[in-house]
């Protein structure tokens, strides 16, 4: 188990610093790929990047038109699904290009590196990682789309609490973030920690690699679980919040 | 191991971050598509209202056609049946002008006839005349001679007719 650096570690309020840091540069990131995406912005004959992103809007708004109730909610959907689906396809991918670990043999007890953890996790700090690679960060995601698409309900409440006069409904609604959350960290995390297992595994006779072909099957089954866990969290996104979305007249702006 | 403080943090992290890239990153692009749906619908009305409008004048066209060639037709038909008109009243006045000349032509051969007859009428009434004296040996008076012409000639007068 590496040990993160942590601020405020010995509250309960303990904030894992790489996870934050990499959420800023997974936005960073995001952000220069969408304004190099509008150099040259070209109504008629879109190019290169701009055509890529295109796509990208293009798939998101298809993907929230088979799942919302209305156009409306489509087009009041779509920026966030955009940004969830492109912040969160950086983000996963971000863990397999690289991941970056340092080795520390003295213990920084104010960033909660102690001793003990540092002896735990082999003295190995990471700096570099997926920061969907943390359950609290993917866990914190569904909460804000759980809380997203209970407000949606809350618009229409009659039909909102006839809908939980099943109890199987107020189960459910416990069940759907947590396992919105826990299947993207899940995978994500999966990924990074066999690579790292794979990484370790000793020269056969002392000079046959047999981690490289392992090491890329796995990159490739992880580059397209990161592809497609980015995907299926935004359209649960738009589907959690679709079913909350009772009536087309109601004014979403 | 679940931590409150980056669950917390990692939502705001989000929202903020989710605000720059909707701010500067999406909505630039939506703004784009946006215009680009504008200007694709706005071009496809204008070739529907195009299309309309060249049907309109593919529509005129033909009336107007219609209504040249109807026109044409009765021009040339008014100038039909004018040259009829005219070819008769031609062919008319050449008749009266033959008749016209036939009669007068049949009158001065009258007139000829006439006179020549009352030529030969006189010449033979003296020669009557003469030849009755000599038959007669004597001279007959100027009043007897008047009288025997009148007579003579009254009788060839009968004569001719």
């Amino acid at each position: 188990m590496p040990a993160f650096p942590y601020l405020f570690y010995n509250t309960i309020f303990r904030i894992n610093i790489v996870t934050i840091a990499m959420m800023i540069l997974t936005g960073i990131i995001v952000l220069v790929l969408l304004r190099l995406a509008q150099r040259n912005l070209d109504v008629r004959k879109p190019r290169g990047l701009q055509n890529f992103i295109e796509w990208a809007i293009d798939f998101t708004a298809n993907m929230a038109r088979d799942t919302m109730p209305s156009e409306r909610m489509v087009q009041w959907i779509l920026p966030l699904a955009f940004t969830m689906l492109i912040f969160l396809f950086v983000a996963n991918w971000l863990g397999l290009i690289a991941t970056i670990s340092i080795k520390l043999n003295h213990p920084i007890p104010w960033l909660g590196l102690t001793a003990q953890n540092l002896a735990m996790a082999h003295g190995e700090v990471p700096l570099f990682d997926s920061p969907t690679a943390n359950m609290s960060m993917t866990l914190g995601m569904a909460f804000m789309v759980w809380i997203l698409s209970h407000a949606q309900g809350l618009r229409h409440p009659r039909q909102y609490f006839r809908h939980y006069r099943n109890p199987m409904a107020i189960i459910e609604e416990i069940t759907n973030p947590l396992t919105h959350g826990m299947r993207l960290y899940g995978n994500i995390f999966a990924g990074e920690a066999l690579i790292g297992v794979i990484l370790t595994i000793p020269l056969i006779f002392g000079w046959l690699p047999v981690s490289i072909p392992l090491l890329l099957v796995w990159l490739l089954y992880s580059g397209f679980v990161s592809t497609i866990q980015a995907y299926v969290f935004t359209i649960l996104m738009t589907l959690y919040v679709g079913h909350k979305s009772y009536g087309d007249q109601v004014d979403h702006a | 191991m679940f931590e409150l403080g980056t669950f917390i943090v990692s939502i705001v992290t989000f929202l903020i971050m989710f605000w720059i890239i909707k701010t500067y990153g999406f909505a630039p692009l939506a703004r784009m598509l946006e215009q680009r749906r504008q200007l694709v619908e706005g071009q496809i009305s204008e070739a529907e209202q195009n299309r309309l409008q060249a049907e309109k004048y593919l529509n005129e066209q033909h009336t107007l056609l219609e209504e040249a060639r109807k026109q044409a037709k009765e021009i040339v038909d008014a100038a039909r049946v004018r040259a009829d008109e005219q070819a008769r009243e031609i062919v008319a006045a050449a008749e009266a002008e033959a008749e016209r000349l036939l009669e007068s032509n049949r009158q001065l051969i009258e007139r000829e006839r006439a006179e020549a007859m009352s030529e030969v009428m006189a010449t033979v009434s003296s020669l009557t005349v003469e030849l009755s004296e000599k038959l007669l040996h004597r001279h007959a008076d100027q009043a007897v001679h008047a009288e025997m012409v009148q007579e003579a000639e009254k009788m060839l007068g009968d004569l001719a007719c």
